[in-house]
């Protein structure tokens, strides 16, 4: 499955999230990751998030998904700063 | 599914806040996510630490290494940690025994040899005259159920490899110096394709083998060697005309590949980056195709192809299901 991740925590806990985020998927843009991901390691991701997250704080992470990549039609304005890539 | 990395830059690879950072020499850096990591292709120039070893050890991934011309060098094979001491007595004792090290090494050739046959029937329908390298290829592999040694089996091997290659010229549109396989190092272009693929198929079937209790080490058909993982060998004997050979047949007949994309300056022929990148690209995508199985009935991709038949050997030598080599379907 492709997935967008995006997550709106309290700055105390950015860079947790950031880093956690980072071992599962691509980062491109502040606070937004995409990615290809199986079911489990994404419940994984959640299991974890949930842990870094207070959700009574109104901490949010939101998931985007989509069959395939082929299903996301992706448009870039502007600079494309971090290509998701597997050849670097 | 899990992705493989390929890094061709120069730099610096490193355990950072628990994943992977790649440093290019220039400073710039880019993240691999540790979690979503099958294995590691390094073809650059690369720094590495222990410090990542360990941590990849503890995800265990794999680490191929590639020299300057993109010859396989070697991997990085983290500590096992599917262990079976029954499976490995089962597995030595099927080398051992000269019957039952035959009926496997027999099962490897025959899915090879109907693989590429596979293929050539192939090309035969879209208009290329190969029914005669079909004929002889068919008379050869007929032999193989009433091949009784290791050797005999092997030289039939020899023999298709050798016809198929014969009708390579007239698959690939583009005008080619192909007339024999040559190795060590490869003399032309079709030479260097499949050297480069061939070691590709292997660290991947060698990748796949990580995953299984089987050890790399004991194989049937070929001699279980020193210094490598034999047992991949033998796997790739069944998937290489599925993954090299097709990908050698649509670059070529695509023209994404020609002459410019080797090194000819010194007397043999290397791809150089971009011919390698070109591949690299065809390869993965390849591995990511998706297919329905026909037994299992649900949806698999070609890599997942390989651990399947790693799970039938380990059945095979467990004695609950005789193995039957892979055979395309479609």
């Amino acid at each position: 499955m492709y997935v967008i991740v995006v997550y709106d925590v309290d700055q105390k806990r950015c860079g947790r999230m950031l880093k956690l985020c980072r071992t599962y998927l691509h980062h491109i843009q502040n606070s937004v990751f995409e990615g290809e991901i199986t079911e489990a390691k994404l419940e994984e991701l959640k299991v974890r998030a949930k842990k870094v997250m207070k959700e009574d704080e109104e901490d949010s992470l939101i998931i985007f998904k989509s069959r395939n990549e082929k299903w996301l039609e992706k448009e870039i304005v502007g600079a494309d700063k971090k290509p998701v890539d597997n050849i670097l | 599914m899990k992705q493989n990395f390929y890094i061709f830059n120069s730099g610096r690879l490193k355990r950072q806040e628990n994943t992977i950072f790649f440093e290019k020499e220039d400073g710039s850096r880019s993240v691999i996510p540790i979690e979503n990591t099958e294995s590691i292709y390094a073809f650059g120039e690369i720094d590495f630490n222990t410090k990542l070893f360990n941590y990849l050890a503890q995800k265990g991934i794999a680490v191929h290494i590639f020299n300057y011309y993109g010859f396989y060098s070697g991997s990085y094979y983290p500590r096992e940690t599917l262990n079976s001491g029954q499976l490995l007595v089962k597995q030595v004792n099927h080398y051992t025994n000269r019957n039952k090290r035959i009926t496997l090494a027999r099962a490897f050739i025959e899915s090879a040899s109907f693989n590429i046959l596979k293929n050539l029937r192939y090309y035969n329908n879209r208009g290329k005259d190969l029914g005669g390298v079909i004929n002889t290829i068919e008379g050869y592999s007929s032999q193989i159920a009433s091949s009784d040694s290791v050797d005999g089996l092997m030289g039939i091997e020899g023999n298709i490899r050798n016809a198929y290659y014969k009708a390579w010229p007239t698959i690939i549109d583009q005008e080619i110096e192909f007339e024999r396989r040559v190795k060590q190092p490869p003399d032309n272009m079709v030479n260097a394709l499949i050297s480069y693929l061939n070691s590709l198929v292997y660290t991947t079937c060698l990748g796949e083998i990580y995953h299984t209790q089987l050890n790399p080490l004991i194989s049937f058909l070929h001699e279980p060697g020193e210094r490598r993982f034999s047992l991949s060998l033998d796997l790739a004997e069944v998937f290489k005309p599925i993954f090299s050979d097709r990908i050698i047949f649509t670059i070529l007949n695509r023209q994404q590949i020609s002459e410019k994309d080797f090194m000819t300056e010194v007397n043999f022929c290397y791809l150089n980056e971009k011919g390698r990148k070109t591949v690299i690209k065809e390869y993965d995508e390849k591995l990511k195709t998706i297919i329905t199985h026909k037994k299992l009935d649900r949806q698999v991709s070609y890599r997942h192809l390989i651990r399947l038949e790693c799970y039938k050997l380990v059945k095979h030598l467990i004695g609950e299901q005789e193995y039957e080599g892979f055979k395309i379907w479609w």
